[in-house]
């Protein structure tokens, strides 16, 4: 068919055709404008109108960290994913270290616990712990039967609760993430690091942790992330009775009070730069991370 | 400990100290769900026994023509959603194999952009800019829609593009041009079909995901269209009874998926290797 009939300029149908090929991106690009770009620059030009003055400038951020509550959410935020992101990278590079020197039958049991576990979040993990810790929970229970304190009088609907339920979503992820990471250590290193006279924990803190850093700070931001924006896990348990950054920008656009554009979209940039600044360490760390695993 | 591990073999034999580590670690994860399962059998557990074996919460529940309701909707909003964004994408992935491989680059941020934003900041934006334009558009049901083809965006591109890459589908189109057949056909009738077992992977990834999502389909349906999320939100105050079990369904149902992507995923790599 192309040799006979566009013989006469070949070259041009070529062209056409191309062109006529670009039409299969417009049903994406349509849809990506209309509910990814075109959203995310409401929330920028919302954030941009003051809403007292309604005229352009900061108006809104100056008003957002001047306010104690907005200021309290920003800070709730950030310590209770960064602390529940670095609890996680804990445990999650000890399991994996262990998952790595074990069996295959070890292996394989645990890392299908963290498969099936890695989905138990939001909503239903919310319940679950407040079945398991809350106000007649199973373990308050047993912590008022017999006298242990922590049990008793743990407040599940706070932040002390939050961060028990971050960090129970953070470890399966973690750990998947890491997992991989170790098998860029090589058996090899280990006997060169003995015949070297290293200890133990010369050879974990000056060859293991160092060569898998950028892997550990990479899953660092991801979980980071990870927490910033979690919302239904934290709106199961505290609705919006709590200071923390999702909730309180839901809370502007959705429920009792009235909408609030301005200093939800204020409030939504801020977490989104917070979002993007972890996006980037992540992709830094990434990069680096497969550099060196070539040149290994 | 570490000079355990340091005669054991690796790869071998498991040494104490780690099993015990992944014992714990492994028991942590388990018992929120345990305990939410055993409370869904019981009629009580006000002391440190439950008492009362029943299977009434699941009658109940299985007798509440809300819950099919809210099931059903969820599994259309899954198989929807995941259906237009595949769609969508294996049409712009043409462009990106037969016509211009540099927008392989633009096509990857913007796919990557919803992974990095998550459910919050995507559900505000999408009401805030179409509630009340009294078009279709601020239907509460094409928001969600819209709203979810994005929140998948980055799952399903990655799938179809490691599949598109593995069966080399610039040089199948290649060579079927070169037999004289256009691209767009060679596109359709030797690409696609090679990387359908590709797309199933991470289709039904993009689906758990859909049926797990309280966010977008809380702050932009609400109650006028309540997913199982939403269901079991509503349920939480009123009965803890009827909520176990709702917990133990949706884990089920992912668990089952997850399954499934687990076994697709290890019989892919195994025939990989050979």
């Amino acid at each position: 068919m192309a040799t006979s009939s566009s013989a006469s300029s070949p070259a041009k149908a070529t062209k056409r055709r191309m062109w006529l090929g670009y039409a299969a991106l417009i049903p994406f690009a349509l849809v990506v404008i209309a509910y990814e770009f075109l959203p995310l620059a409401q929330i920028l030009i919302d954030s941009l109108i003051g809403k007292e003055s309604g005229a352009p400038g900061l108006e809104n951020f100056i008003k957002i960290f001047t306010t104690p509550l907005y200021q309290q959410s920003i800070w709730n935020s950030v310590w209770i994913s960064l602390l529940s992101a670095v609890v996680g990278i804990v445990v999650a590079f000890l399991a994996a270290r262990f998952a790595y020197e074990s069996s295959e039958r070890v292996r394989g049991v645990f890392t299908l616990i963290l498969n099936m576990m890695s989905n138990f979040s939001g909503v239903p993990l919310a319940f679950a712990f407040m079945v398991l810790m809350g106000n007649s929970g199973v373990l308050t229970i047993m912590g008022r039967t017999w006298g242990i304190p922590f049990l008793a009088d743990f407040d599940l609907y706070g932040s002390q609760g939050l961060v028990i339920l971050y960090i129970y979503f953070q470890i399966p992820l973690a750990t998947l993430l890491l997992l991989p990471a170790f098998s860029g250590i090589r058996k090899e290193w280990r006997e060169a690091a003995i015949i070297l006279k290293a200890t133990p924990i010369d050879y974990w803190f000056k060859i293991v942790i160092p060569n898998l850093m950028p892997s550990i700070l990479g899953t660092l931001s991801v979980l980071f992330s990870n927490a910033l924006a979690a919302y239904a896990t934290a709106y199961a348990l505290v609705m919006n009775n709590f200071a923390l950054l999702p909730l309180q920008i839901t809370s502007k656009f959705k429920g009792d009070v009235q909408v609030d554009a301005a200093t939800g979209s204020a409030l939504a940039v801020v977490l989104i730069l917070l979002m993007v600044a972890c996006t980037l360490i992540n992709n830094h760390f990434t990069k680096r991370a497969a550099k060196g695993r070539e040149i290994v | 400990m570490s000079a355990h591990s340091k005669s054991a073999p690796r790869g071998k034999k498991t040494s104490l100290g780690a099993k015990i580590f992944l014992a714990v670690v492994g028991l942590y994860l388990l018992v929120p769900f345990a305990v939410t399962f055993i409370y869904s059998l019981f009629v009580e557990w006000t002391d440190i026994l439950p008492s009362g074996f029943t299977l009434r919460n699941y009658i109940e529940l299985f007798s509440n023509a809300t819950f099919w309701a809210s099931i059903g909707r969820t599994l259309v909003l899954c198989l929807v959603s995941v259906v237009i964004t595949i769609a969508l994408l294996l049409l712009a992935m043409y462009v990106v194999v037969a016509i211009n491989r540099k927008l392989g680059n633009v096509m990857q941020f913007v796919c990557m952009i919803p992974y990095a934003l998550q459910g919050v900041i995507l559900s505000i934006g999408i009401i805030s800019l179409y509630t009340g334009t009294g078009t279709v558009l601020s239907n509460r049901m094409v928001m969600l829609f819209g709203a979810y083809t994005i929140l998948v965006l980055p799952y399903i591109y990655q799938g179809i593009r490691n599949a598109l890459n593995a069966i080399d589908a610039e040089m199948l189109i290649q060579a079927a041009e070169m037999l004289g057949c256009s691209r767009f056909r060679a596109y359709v009738q030797v690409v696609l079909p090679n990387i359908v077992s590709g797309i199933l992977v991470s289709s039904l990834l993009a689906q758990s995901i859909v049926f797990g999502d309280f966010v977008l389909a809380n702050n932009i349906a609400g109650t006028n269209y309540q997913n199982i999320q939403v269901f079991l939100q509503a349920n939480m105050d009123k009965s803890s009874g009827l909520s176990s079990a709702i917990v133990v369904i949706i884990f089920l149902v992912v668990g089952a998926v997850t399954a499934l992507v687990l076994k697709l995923q290890s019989s892919a790599r195994k025939t990989e290797k050979e």
